[in-house]
């Protein structure tokens, strides 16, 4: 099993100072999902997001997993950064795929992860490796507020 | 968190009450247990998913594999749920006009439509 998840402060923080990334890596199989759930949930609680927002993210980042573990090749890795900012959360999931097909839009799956995830989208890189991209504001974080 | 599974009849319908995570891990299992209740010839459902912490587009669509299979015996599959997180999913896939959604067991088995 590989699973490991390290933390580090990059150089070129925002001018706030504050940008943490944090990497999660698992074995790209169903049954760990409910781990990165939870390694979700903890990080959209450190930045102080609603329990609404992280319920969202929670299921946003479910689905965009789940998306990619349809396609992926068997024995690989699901990889999953978070940045994380004083304003927002950005998440980037990815695993090699058999086919290099992005995913469906017309699905329960991209509707709900659409619905949820503030903004999202997805692309191919090299070696068919599929990558979904989703961030989302702190409910207070683009106002006055 | 797994997911846990029961079934007993109430009136005329069968209950499945459903506990913990449905997810693309889990929701075989549901799938599983709906098909099995619809080989017995058991066609009316009342899945009572007030102790479902988690659920995703997978699970939702075992649930919609679960109201075709008992629709094409003209049954019923009914669904009781109040938590605002859980509805939310439904609302967002438009899937509250497709399940009848109740408060209660006892509104589900009682209800006539």
């Amino acid at each position: 099993m590989t699973q490991h998840a390290g933390v580090q402060a990059p150089p070129g923080s925002g001018a706030d100072g504050v940008r943490d990334i944090v990497s999660v890596r698992l074995p790209a199989d169903g049954a760990y999902l409910s781990v990165l759930r939870s390694v979700t949930a903890a990080l959209a609680a450190r930045l102080d997001f609603t329990l609404d927002d992280i319920g969202d993210l929670r299921i946003a980042v479910d689905e965009a997993c789940a998306m990619l573990l349809a396609h992926a090749v068997p024995g690989s890795d699901l990889e999953c950064e978070f940045e994380l900012t004083t304003e927002l959360i950005r998440i980037s999931v990815s695993a090699p795929t058999l086919d290099g097909s992005l995913p469906a839009r017309d699905t329960f799956a991209w509707t709900v992860l659409a619905a949820l995830a503030g903004d999202v989208d997805s692309r191919v890189d090299a070696d068919q490796r599929v990558v979904v991209d989703l961030h989302k504001h702190r409910a207070d974080a683009s106002g006055a507020a | 968190m797994d997911l846990s599974l029961s079934t007993r009849t109430e009136g005329d319908r069968t209950v499945v009450v459903v506990g913990g995570e449905i997810d693309v891990y889990t929701a075989p299992k549901l799938r599983e247990q709906l098909i099995d209740l619809v080989s017995s010839g058991m066609y009316d459902l009342v899945v009572d998913m007030e102790g479902v912490d988690f659920l995703d587009s997978t699970g939702l669509g075992v649930l919609v594999g679960g109201l075709k299979r008992v629709r094409a015996h003209e049954g019923s599959l009914r669904l009781v749920c109040t938590q605002e997180r859980i509805l939310k999913i439904f609302r967002i896939t438009g899937l509250t006009k497709v399940f009848p959604i109740y408060a209660s067991v006892e509104d589900a088995v009682a209800a006539t439509d």
